[in-house]
């Protein structure tokens, strides 16, 4: 196998001993370097994980080499850990140990692996080395370590730990507490984790909230990982907490600039489509006319079909009419909220339709004590109350007066404005995908244009808003306005 | 007469057009009698009464089908009239007429069995006469 060749060429290049463990059952192979850097022959010592951590690695170290070892080999936990080893001369060498994510080349192999790279240094020197640049990657990394011990029943934290979560130096803490540590929409998912970390040794990293003693919230990566006793019992969690409040943060807003822009996307897409088709339809009108005009030779049909051209420029100047009002709520979007009162617009909209009203015999019924005004372009709170009452007379029920009920409510700090009636009600099962867009009408009147529910949807969303409906035929519809 | 086409089909809301289409007709004498139907719901509601009164003289031979319709558009028609198509002895050209150049719906309207073209307005006059001549 090629692959393997590669492998083993890189491995001598790599001048250093490894372990390469094997399943069904548990054993690990030790590369000849690996015995070679030690002094040892095969036949000297047992290769297996138990000989080693009782006869060859030093008690200091036994503990988290064993923890790393196990979750390494049961939850594929990458580690690095110093550690020494000792040797035929009796003397400790130092190693760093590492596993497979620190091959040096993109081998994709199969078998895991845990490699010993000895260290030359005296081990005293790289230890307080290490230790500081632990507290400097910790502080420079906003990187708090804990470790739960779940014989003792007791909860440890470092210095980092302490300062992210705002606790005085002097506090204890405890599972007991650990629920308020985190926002409490984030509770259970905190609960799961650590209980399946500790029950069946599941390793979890995970972007959770948390929250600190002075009740600041902030987001946090949170990593754990069990320990593991001789016996290979699951003795306790160890973890870190960091801070990724900026990142995240960040990540949230740029998530709602991506949706802003999606809808604003797609509000364009459609735009491009109704000009496409309703200028279109127009042009080819005015294409087989002139067609027509060409191919008819008595002059009195002809003065006749130049007329046409009139109905034609009519209509294609009704829909740029509609196309401008559209284009222009897109833009008219910066323009200046001012406080509006309901019962202003309404009382405007009456007046401007009393004919309409009275004619058809309507009665309004208005409601706006919950919530008298809201901040708004005035124009298009007059628009939007134009278009549902207009729409409400125009497709009253045959056999009664119209209705029209029209109230403000509050509800979950969120405001609303609902316009309902006793009208013929719209078939949702058919039209429920449809009622929005453009020229889409779905009664048989002559004068159903098309258009008003389409630029309410759009006034209402330029605003950040959403309109909804619910109808039923023959008992009335109602749609509801949330600002 | 033949092979030539007696009764048009227009299934269309657009008057301006079904006008000028009228007149295309009457002067190039494509067929005696077209029919107009300006939505779906109309026309499908024309088709369904002919089967149960079996008037089989009345049924078109070709049908121009709009897509952007009110109350129910082509394509909603479409599904529907496919359902009942057997039932008429004549064979019925159905052909898609439709303003939008959106290639989805011309994939669409092709991927149908029994749309026998996608065509896109404005429509010249002679290939109306083609069409009027091989249906």
């Amino acid at each position: 196998m090629l692959q393997n060749e590669l492998f083993d060429n890189i491995m001598r290049d790599f001048n250093t001993g490894y372990w390469e463990l094997h399943n069904d059952p548990d054993t690990e192979i030790w590369s000849d370097r690996f015995y070679e850097i030690l002094g040892y022959h095969k036949k000297d010592v047992q290769s297996d994980i138990d000989y080693f951590l009782a006869h060859l690695l030093h008690p200091e170290d036994v503990d988290v080499f064993r923890d790393n070892f196990i979750n390494y080999r049961k939850n594929a936990v990458n580690f690095k850990q110093h550690i020494k080893i000792i040797n035929t001369k009796g003397d400790y060498q130092l190693f760093r140990c590492a596993t497979n994510d620190e091959l040096p080349v993109n081998i994709k192999s199969g078998a895991n692996y845990v490699f010993f790279f000895e260290i030359k240094l005296e081990p005293d020197q790289t230890i307080k080395k290490d230790n500081f640049y632990y507290k400097e990657t910790a502080q420079m990394t906003a990187t708090g370590s804990w470790y739960v011990d779940f014989q003792k029943k007791e909860s440890y934290w470092d210095f980092e730990t302490y300062r992210i979560l705002e606790y005085s130096d002097d506090y204890r803490p405890s599972l007991k507490d650990s629920a308020n540590y985190y926002a409490e929409e984030f509770r259970q998912q905190a609960a799961d984790c650590f209980f399946n970390c500790a029950m069946i040794g599941t390793p979890f990293n995970t972007e959770i909230k948390m929250v600190t003693a002075n009740k600041r919230e902030f987001w946090a990566r949170a990593i754990g990982k069990p320990i593991y006793n001789e016996n290979k019992e699951i003795v306790g969690i160890r973890g870190v907490f960091q801070d990724i409040d900026e990142i995240k943060s960040k990540e949230i807003r740029l998530q709602k600039s991506v949706d802003i822009i999606a809808a604003q996307n797609s509000r364009l897409f459609n735009f491009a489509h109704i000009v496409s088709h309703n200028l279109r339809s127009h042009t080819s009108n005015l294409s087989l006319l002139v067609q027509l005009i060409e191919d008819i030779k008595d002059p009195k049909e002809k003065e006749e079909l130049v007329n046409e051209i009139k109905t034609i420029s009519t209509n294609l100047n009704t829909t740029i009419e509609h196309l401008n009002e559209i284009v222009t709520i897109q833009t008219n979007n910066k323009q200046k909220r001012t406080p509006v009162k309901f019962i202003d617009s309404l009382t405007l909209v009456i007046n401007g339709i009393s004919h309409m009203i009275s004619n058809g015999n309507a009665e309004i019924r208005s409601d706006f004590s919950a919530l008298k005004e809201i901040e708004y372009i005035p124009a298009y709170l007059e628009s939007i109350l134009l278009n549902l009452i207009t729409n409400a007379i125009k497709y009253k029920h045959p056999d009664r007066d119209p209705i029209i009920t029209i109230k403000t409510y509050l509800k979950d700090g969120n405001k609303f404005l609902e316009v309902s009636d006793n009208g013929r009600g719209i078939d949702m099962e058919l039209f429920k995908d449809k009622i929005f867009g453009m020229y889409k009408t779905f009664h048989y009147n002559e004068d159903a244009v098309g258009i008003g529910l389409f630029m309410t949807k759009n006034q209402v969303e330029s605003m950040e808003g959403t309109i909804s409906l619910e109808s039923q035929v023959d008992q009335g519809t109602t749609f509801t306005v949330a600002f | 007469m033949g092979d030539k086409i007696e009764i048009a089909c227009i299934i269309d809301d657009d008057n301006v057009y079904v006008n000028l289409v009228k007149r295309i007709i009457e002067t190039k004498h494509l067929c005696k009698k077209l029919l107009v139907f300006e939505n779906g719901k109309n026309a499908l509601r024309f088709f369904e009464k002919v089967i149960t009164n079996i008037k089989e003289e009345k049924v078109p031979e070709v049908i121009f089908l709009d897509l952007n319709m009110p109350v129910m558009d082509g394509w909603e028609f479409l599904a529907n009239f496919i359902k009942i198509k057997n039932k008429f002895e004549k064979t019925i050209t159905l052909y898609i007429v439709s303003s939008s150049i959106n290639p989805l719906d011309v994939r669409k309207a092709k991927s149908i069995k029994g749309v026998k073209d996608y065509l896109i307005k404005p429509i010249n006059i002679s290939d109306f006469e083609t069409i009027f001549e091989k249906a």
